[in-house]
């Protein structure tokens, strides 16, 4: 009459998941999905999505595809795709991801990297034919300024 | 000449028809299954598929009937019984090249729940229609399974692909490591290669009593622990103390398998 068990949630999607009874230590490194809302330290790889719960602790270096993070991460955390930190998030490690999603209250503590560093915008052609030297442009503009600041004292005593 | 060919050609169909061997379990000597079993030999004549069938008892051998059995040339050997007849002949005929069938009768028969056998007469339509899987078979010391272990202790640690450790906090942890099982909406698949640990926690408050469930996959685990676990083997319905090393035989035996099977 009492009894009211939970299925198991995303069996379908999900190839591992780690409970709050369960603490899991090593090395773990899987092809599926996995789903943690337990506690995990040491290494956790995985080739597909992670989804971190709320109440559960990870000390490790993380590596996913895409990554759903509501827990705390103590460590470097290395996604492929899609990294989201909801409000509840803590993440104390060096980021690297292709997409980051953070909600307001999330905890970020360390260096961020977005996108693979080749996707910068190119330099216009002017720059690339060296009609115009960035170097050169710079020096130019401090010499207007001194110039101008020059005429304004000069016509400043006049007055 | 011609009988020459014709004895050739009977020999020939012999040798290409799968031979059945029955091996009935000792409990269906009661009265209670006289009829099911008259039925079922009804049925097994009908379909063309019938054999020698050999009723087993305390007296006999069975390890020693099966292997004389094999070298004679039977190719399909049919388990008359439930989930411990099964699990006992599975012992035996793990490194032969027989495909082993079940028709179960009587109760505990899970296993041919599982996999898709209905129980008594109908059971006869699937051991003709011949579908064929290779199933894994799980391993534990000197022992086989098909079907799952159960483990029920405080405190347990479970290394698993000597690359990570499970341990279990505080009670009412239930452990199954399974092969071939269906529990709670998890349908486990004897093809792939691999044993599943299912870990129900139960969690009491006040009134209410909730299950969480944990979910791994593993090839090899090792159980130790200073206090001997007890481990109980679902299919002979046989305890194992430890430390245990549990492993998988990946498409180990050959069985016949119906329809509506779970995986």
């Amino acid at each position: 009459m009492f009894k009211e068990n939970q299925p198991p949630a995303h069996q379908g999607e999900a190839d591992t998941i780690i409970g709050p009874s369960v603490k899991l230590e090593g090395d773990f490194i899987t092809e599926g999905n996995i789903i943690v809302d337990g506690i995990i330290c040491g290494t956790v790889k995985t080739a597909k999505n992670l989804k971190v719960g709320h109440k559960s602790k990870i000390f490790a270096n993380v590596t996913a595809d895409n990554a759903l993070v509501a827990g705390e991460i103590q460590g470097n955390v290395k996604i492929r795709g899609k990294l989201e930190m909801t409000s509840t998030a803590k993440i104390f490690g060096d980021v690297k991801t292709d997409i980051l999603i953070i909600a307001p209250g999330a905890i970020l503590c360390g260096k961020c990297q977005m996108g693979d560093g080749k996707s910068r915008s190119p330099k216009p052609e002017s720059v690339k034919q060296g009609k115009i030297d960035l170097d050169t442009h710079e020096k130019n503009e401090e010499e207007e300024n001194e110039n101008e600041q020059k005429n304004k004292d000069k016509q400043s005593p006049k007055k | 000449m011609r009988m020459n060919k014709k004895i050739k050609t009977n020999r020939a169909q012999k040798n290409k028809s799968p031979m059945y061997y029955y091996i009935y379990d000792s409990f269906l000597n009661e009265k209670t299954y006289q009829t099911t079993l008259a039925k079922i030999e009804t049925r097994l004549t009908d379909l063309g598929i019938n054999g020698k069938i050999n009723r087993l008892s305390f007296l006999k051998n069975i390890q020693q009937i099966i292997f004389e059995e094999a070298k004679r040339g039977v190719k399909t050997l049919v388990v008359v019984g439930n989930d411990k007849t099964l699990g006992q002949i599975l012992n035996i005929v793990v490194d032969l090249d027989i495909t082993i069938a079940l028709i179960p009768i009587g109760k505990n028969n899970h296993i041919a729940q599982l996999l898709g056998i209905p129980e008594g007469e109908p059971a006869c339509d699937i051991l003709s229609s011949r579908i064929i899987n290779h199933l894994d078979l799980g391993q534990i010391n000197n022992y086989y399974f098909l079907s799952s272990l159960v483990i029920g202790s405080k405190q347990i640690s479970l290394e698993c692909d000597n690359g990570f450790w499970i341990n279990l906090e505080g009670k009412n942890n239930l452990i199954t490591i399974a092969n071939l099982e269906k529990q709670e909406g998890i349908s486990i698949d004897p093809t792939d290669g691999k044993l599943n640990i299912i870990v129900a926690n139960q969690q009491k408050k006040w009134f209410k009593t909730r299950t969480i469930y944990s979910y791994f996959a593993a090839k090899k685990i090792w159980l130790d622990r200073r206090k001997p676990v007890s481990i109980f083997l679902s299919d002979e319905k046989k305890i194992v103390k430890s430390p245990a090393s549990i492993n998988i035989l990946p498409k180990k035996i050959k069985m016949i398998v119906g329809k509506n099977r779970a995986f």
